[in-house]
Order: C-alpha cells, then sequence, then structure tokens
C-alpha cells in the first residue's frame, strides 16, 4: 500500500545513492594505488565521504518523501483512505529512513572493506581502530537531524525545493547564529554536531534523536490540521 | 440503524468573512440516488469535503452512515468511495498500479468489478495515469470508487470530460449494480439532465444554502407552470407564486403548493387559465435560483 508508493517514489534516488555509497571508496582506493593516500588519509577521507553522502541522501530522501501529496494535488485522494493523516507522514518518514540506513550502512562496509583490504591490517580495520564508533555515531545522528529538519519542512513548504532550501539555510545559519547568541547573551546553544552542555556523548545523540522526531512530529500535527 | 446515509444539522464553513456553507440540513436516504445539485461555487465540493473529513466545519454537525464525520471520520473513510472534483492522481502510476495500491485498503474490495469495469469503460490499464485523455482519467476514479465495494458512493461532478456513450454506462452501473448491492449513492453535478435521469432524490444547493431538498417526484408534482389571460392580472411573487411573466393580455405564473387552488383564483377574478403545466428539473431549479437572487 503507502509503502509500496513511498518506495516506488523514492527507489531511484535511493538506488543512485546505494551504488555510490558502494563504490566510492574502493574506486577512490583503485585511483590512488600506490600512492599511499589510503594508507595514510583513507579515514579521514571515508569519514568526510561518509558525512557528504548521508547530507545529500537525507535533504533529498527529506524533500521527496513528504512533498508529493501536496505538489501533486493528490492529497484529497490520499487523505481519503481509511487511514490517518498520521499514518501516512509517518509510513513516508520511515520508508525514507530505511533507506537512509541502508545507504549508511553499505558506506560503512565498503568504507570498512576498502581500508581493511589496504591497510596494513585486514582485520583490526580503520573504522575500529582510527575512526571512533562516536564519530560514525555522530554523523549517523546528524543525517538523521538533517533528514528530519528536510522531510518536516518539506511538508510545512509543501514543496521540495523550498523544503531542501529552508533546511540547508537552517543547517548553515545555525551555528552562526549560536556564534551571534554566545556573543551577545554569553549563552552556548547546543547545535547537533556537539554535544549537549556537559552530557555525555550517548545523552547528547538520544536528545538530539528526540529533537528530530519532534520535528516529524509537528510536521504530522500540521498535516492532521491541514484542509485539502 | 439510521436510516438516513447522510444527516447534516446546520453544517457550515466559512472562511474568514465568506461563508461557503452557510448552515445546510441534508438528509440523504440509506439506499438511494440522491442529486446534489448546484451551480460553480455553490457549495457543493465544500459540503462533501466536509462529509469526508477533508475539511472541518465552522458550525453544525454531519453523521455519515450514522457515524460522526468529525470523531469517526476513519471508520466513515472505509465505508465510503469517493471521486473528487478534481480528478489528479499519481501521474506516473499506470491505473494497475492505482488499483494495486488502492486495493490495501480496503477489506471489501472487489477484483472482479476491476476487470468488468476497465472493460466495460475501456480503461488502458497499462499507460501511466498522466498519459490518460481527461475522460480516462475520470474513468479511473470512478473506477477505483466502484471497486471499494462500498456503503456509500459520494461523487463530486463524476462526468467531467465524460463522453456521453461513457455518462450512459456509468448511469446504468449507479442506477443498477451500485443499488442493487444496498448502496447509497450521493452524486453533485450542475448537469440537471443527469440528476433527472438517475435520482430519486435531489437536493437544490446555492450561494451555501440549501433551497430545497426533496424526492424527486415531489419536487415535480409541487411546482406548475399556470398561463393565465385576463385584464388586471396579479403580478406580485408570494411564497406560493416563485414568479410572474407578463406579456400583453398573458402572464405565466410558476406555482409552488397548490396549483388548483391559484388556478381557481384566478378563475375567479375573471381570468382564462388557458394552460396548467408541470415544470422540468431544470425549470425549477432556475426558478428558485433566481427567487433567491
Amino acid at each position: 500500500m503507502y509503502f509500496w508508493k513511498c518506495w516506488r517514489d523514492t527507489r531511484s534516488f535511493f538506488v543512485v545513492f546505494l551504488i555510490i555509497a558502494a563504490i566510492v571508496m574502493p574506486v577512490a582506493a583503485v585511483v590512488s594505488l600506490g600512492s599511499h593516500l589510503v594508507e595514510d588519509f583513507g579515514p579521514h577521507a571515508f569519514l568526510d565521504t561518509f558525512g557528504l553522502i548521508l547530507l545529500a541522501v537525507a535533504l533529498g530522501l527529506g524533500a521527496i518523501g513528504a512533498s508529493h501529496e501536496f505538489a501533486e494535488n493528490t492529497a484529497h485522494f490520499l487523505f481519503t483512505k481509511p487511514r490517518s493523516r498520521a499514518y501516512f507522514v509517518w509510513v513516508g518518514w520511515a520508508v525514507g529512513f530505511a533507506e537512509l540506513l541502508a545507504v549508511a550502512v553499505v558506506n560503512i562496509l565498503a568504507g570498512w572493506a576498502t581500508l581493511s583490504h589496504f591497510g596494513k591490517n585486514p582485520l583490526h580495520s580503520a573504522v575500529f581502530g582510527s575512526i571512533k564508533t562516536e564519530q560514525l555515531g555522530g554523523i549517523l545522528i546528524y543525517g538523521l537531524y538533517i533528514y528530519c529538519l528536510t522531510y518536516s519542512l518539506t511538508t510545512v513548504l509543501r514543496n521540495g525545493l523550498r523544503g531542501i532550501g529552508a533546511s540547508l539555510a537552517i543547517i548553515v545559519g545555525l551555528p552562526y547564529f549560536a556564534i551571534a547568541i554566545r556573543w551577545r547573551w554569553h549563552v552556548n546553544l547546543p547545535l547537533p554536531t556537539d554535544t549537549i552542555g556537559g552530557l555525555s556523548m550517548a545523552i547528547s545523540s538520544s536528545i538530539w534523536i528526540l529533537v528530530a522526531l519532534l520535528l516529524v512530529l509537528a510536521a504530522q500535527l500540521l498535516v492532521e490540521r491541514t484542509e485539502i | 440503524m439510521n436510516e438516513l446515509a447522510i444527516d447534516t444539522k446546520d453544517l457550515s464553513k466559512s472562511y474568514a468573512s465568506v461563508c461557503a456553507v452557510g448552515g445546510i440540513n441534508l438528509a440523504v436516504p440509506r439506499g438511494s440516488i440522491y442529486g446534489f445539485l448546484g451551480r460553480n461555487g455553490a457549495g457543493k465540493s465544500t459540503t462533501i469535503k466536509m462529509l469526508l473529513g477533508l475539511v472541518r466545519p465552522t458550525g453544525g454537525s454531519a453523521r455519515v452512515l450514522g457515524l460522526d464525520t468529525l470523531g469517526e471520520h476513519i471508520a466513515i473513510l472505509r465505508r465510503t468511495a469517493f471521486v473528487s472534483e478534481k480528478k489528479t492522481l499519481y501521474p506516473s502510476l499506470t491505473p494497475s498500479e492505482l488499483v494495486r495500491f488502492s486495493r490495501g485498503f480496503y477489506p471489501t474490495w472487489s477484483d472482479s468489478a476491476v476487470e468488468k469495469y476497465a472493460t466495460l469503460f475501456e480503461i488502458p490499464m497499462k499507460r501511466p495515469f498522466g498519459q490518460l485523455s481527461n475522460g480516462n482519467q475520470t474513468k479511473v476514479w470512478l473506477l477505483l470508487a466502484l471497486c471499494q465495494g462500498a456503503d456509500l458512493l459520494i461523487l463530486d461532478e463524476p462526468t467531467t470530460a465524460l463522453d456521453p456513450i461513457t455518462v450512459d454506462q456509468l448511469m446504468h452501473v449507479l442506477a443498477e449494480d451500485a443499488l442493487d448491492r444496498g448502496c447509497t449513492v450521493f452524486f453533485s453535478s450542475h448537469q440537471i439532465e443527469e440528476v433527472e435521469r438517475i435520482a430519486e432524490y435531489a437536493g437544490f444547493i446555492d450561494r451555501g444554502k440549501l433551497l430545497m431538498e426533496s424526492r424527486l417526484d415531489d419536487i415535480k408534482s409541487e411546482f406548475r407552470l399556470i398561463t393565465a389571460a385576463g385584464n388586471s392580472l396579479p403580478s406580485q411573487t408570494s411564497s406560493q407564486v416563485l414568479s410572474v411573466a407578463a406579456e400583453g393580455n398573458f402572464c405565466r405564473y410558476v406555482v409552488t403548493k397548490d396549483a388548483d387552488g391559484f388556478a381557481a383564483e384566478l378563475s375567479q377574478s375573471g381570468a382564462t387559465i388557458t394552460n396548467i403545466s408541470p415544470l422540468s428539473l431544470r425549470e425549477i431549479f432556475l426558478q428558485l435560483v433566481r427567487k433567491e437572487q
């Protein structure tokens, strides 16, 4: 039903990024063969690539998943199906989240395999050595945050491009806003890329996951109140 | 069990200072075909959207199949099929895929009905919806609605862009297949002939107000056109006389309720009644709208 429809809407985008996630590190490694770049800079390159891919996928899936019904004038068809509007909002979100996670897992596995293969010690790979699990977790949570932010903004603005634009504006503008707040009132505004105050990484991450889900909940409440 | 499929009490909807629907009371009996007539912008679609929970009323209440539209709208949607005024659907999905998509929402879905109506309406099931003609897009909407096995069909301008043959087929389907299943059909239209052809009940709406609602036969029997000849004939309208048109010594009166009594009064005042004839639904509708204006 709606799972299938959401999958159908996003599958092309998902498959393209799944392929990119799978081949980017092996291709980079093959291209730089003999230069020791992988051995020396592999983990950093992997983390940067991982972050970039996740950012692009989060923005793309967030914009595709939610805007279709309003942009294509099909809300009156969908919302006369015997399901709550919350169901449609969260199914759309869940499909995108599963795809985001799949891209992340494939990218991590491909990166791990590549770094293991070209590194000195295949089993004690870079992922479990020089790259900390917290770093990967942090990027994943940031990806989730961006996905939820874009998804909710796209739903609110009823347009994928506007959703991406607003989301990017917040992502880019928030650190500068935080600097301004700190300069004016000496208050440290928590950012999704950092831990919150003196809290541990685990608690900070949990809070940011909660914030991300609250954004989707806000979108759900708005959709429930929207008149078609 | 409530004998009304649709029952509204002072249902109204306003947008800022604009009143789209101004307190209408609909009573649609179960198992009937009800034609909801009105001009463009009369409030038909807004009323339908309120019945389906797409729009929140600003006043009054509505029950559909005995269920409250605000608190039980999911249960209503499970038993109601809807054809929207806007016949847009996902452009990249084919009708077959739209059937696949819709099927899972309804336990009473009928695949044999899909085959039957797809053949009857000659729908190209493998072509993307966006590439279909307007007429075929309307047919896809109808197909999806008719195959749900719903207790109530709500059709908002269902014949938009359809050719006369398909309109004829649709009228047959509604009058025979739907009613055989005990399904109630509530359809809005500004095509009066369609309503006249199959509806058992009709409601006239204009500027958000329900002008009249009754059994179609009762509506038709209630209105008469009386042509009278004579000098100094009365030219005032009243609650009984909807309109008067004078031409020389002749006057044409559109009369509601007790036309014979009115004709007798005219005769007593010296007029000669030349003709008393029934009005078509179109004429009745026009008279009611003009009187309201």
